[in-house]
């Protein structure tokens, strides 16, 4: 097996157009349809992952960067524009940042990307906290639901 | 004669009054002569009755010890014949082979089977056709898996969604057009050799009652020693289900003539219960 995400994809999406051609070839209607269709979705599942590693490989680095970025400008916001009420979004956005420096990509096929998003609304809500203070909050937690949404399903 | 009327008058009242004191005498003795009467007539009602209760008690008495005697006499017969009469065989039949009682088997289970409906039949056809219809865009979408670049996530989660939703369900049964004429044919077939394992098995119980042969325990416990009566045809009938029922379902116990009752439901339970009830009928006194 290839050690290279995209050669992993690629050699998965492989293995995933034979199984379908046997699957293609069975028909629905056919007795070994079933046990074709069981091994057509492990080889989907399979190629869904790779893609994920992918996408992992990819975005692990710029997820990193924005929660780094996201947590220094929460220190700067925090001096600078000091607010009791500006805390609750900063502290929600350090919090998200700090989520996202520990795991930047998650382990669901769909996570990476859900991740990014997450931490680009927590770096957006942080540069809108001076403007409007708590309820920037409210753009970190869209950036959440869309996460979680993105994953769960 | 009186010449005073006033004490004629008195002397009739006299007389009278006298006739009077007879009379109720009379009347007293009467009455108590009824009373007596009535109370000895009440004893001996009373008496007849309890005799009566006594012979009753003694005739259950005797009745329950008739009953006695008359097993003690059918185990006594049976083992007096037992020693010189020649037995009936009803536990081994040779000549009933393996593929007739399969036969018979298959038939049972093809009337035990439940037959499609039209209605539910077209549901179940177009239910296969969508489910047909769905695995090959599910197939469509998954080939679309195996090109599409690594970053068109909408695409992918497009696809994915739509193999997911085949990849989980299964492909509902056909409903099987053969089915209902295999069926026939196995109904047929059993019917028939059920008719001719029913003959054979009558014959020799026939031959057995005519030749006075000993029957088997089991065959004794359920169905009695002898036809009832005027009922000698339901009989031989009953007495062929339950040879028939050991045959089919394998009941080899020496003493219980239809084993167990089945727990599940069918033909077999359904049978059962009818021999049961039927044999009862033959054993009462």
């Amino acid at each position: 097996m290839a050690a290279d995400p995209f050669a992993r994809l690629a050699d998965r999406q492989q293995s995933l157009r034979t199984a379908l051609r046997a699957l293609q070839a069975a028909g629905p209607g056919s007795p070994d349809f079933q046990p074709l269709l069981a091994t057509a979705n492990a080889e989907v599942d399979a190629v869904m992952q790779a893609r994920r590693d992918v996408e992992a490989a990819r975005l692990t680095t710029p997820n990193r960067a924005i929660a780094v970025a996201t947590t220094a400008a929460a220190l700067i916001v925090a001096v600078g524009w000091f607010d009791a009420w500006s805390l609750l979004s900063l502290l929600v956005a350090v919090a998200t940042a700090a989520s996202v420096l520990v795991d930047p990509v998650g382990r669901r096929f769909f996570e990476p990307l859900a991740r990014t998003t997450a931490i680009s609304a927590a770096l957006a809500a942080t540069l809108l906290t001076p403007l409007a203070s708590g309820w920037a909050t409210l753009v970190t937690a869209a950036g959440i639901a869309w996460w979680a949404w993105r994953t769960q399903r | 004669m009186n010449i005073d009327p006033v004490k004629d008058l008195d002397g009739k009242v006299e007389r009278l009054k006298k006739e009077l004191k007879s009379l109720e005498t009379r009347v007293d003795n009467v009455q108590t002569d009824a009373a007596h009467n009535q109370l000895s007539q009440t004893n001996q009602l009373k008496d007849n009755t309890r005799k009566l209760t006594k012979t009753n008690d003694r005739v259950t008495e005797l009745a329950e010890s008739v009953h006695r005697l008359e097993r003690l006499l059918v185990a006594l017969n049976r083992k007096v014949r037992a020693s010189e009469t020649k037995k009936a065989n009803f536990d081994d039949w040779p000549e009933i082979g393996e593929a007739e009682i399969a036969k018979i088997l298959k038939g049972q289970e093809a009337y035990a089977r439940k037959a499609f409906t039209p209605q539910e039949a077209k549901d179940t056809r177009k239910a296969i056709a969508e489910y047909d219809r769905r695995a090959l865009e599910a197939i469509e979408a998954a080939e679309a898996l195996t090109h599409l670049p690594p970053t068109a996530e909408a695409l992918w989660r497009k696809n994915y969604q739509q193999w997911r939703a085949i990849a989980d369900q299964e492909r509902p049964e056909a409903p099987d057009d053969d089915t209902h004429a295999k069926d026939t044919v196995a109904k047929s077939a059993g019917n028939e050799a059920i008719a001719h394992t029913r003959q054979l098995i009558r014959a020799r119980i026939e031959d057995a009652v005519a030749r006075d042969l000993l029957f088997p325990a089991w065959f004794e416990n359920v169905l009695g020693p002898a036809a009832p009566p005027g009922k000698a045809d339901d009989w031989l009938y009953t007495a062929t289900d339950v040879v028939l029922y050991r045959l089919l379902h394998d009941v080899t116990s020496p003493a219980d003539a239809l084993g167990p009752a089945p727990q599940e439901e069918g033909h077999r339970k359904t049978l059962h219960d009818r021999l049961t009830g039927e044999c009862a009928d033959y054993r009462k006194p």
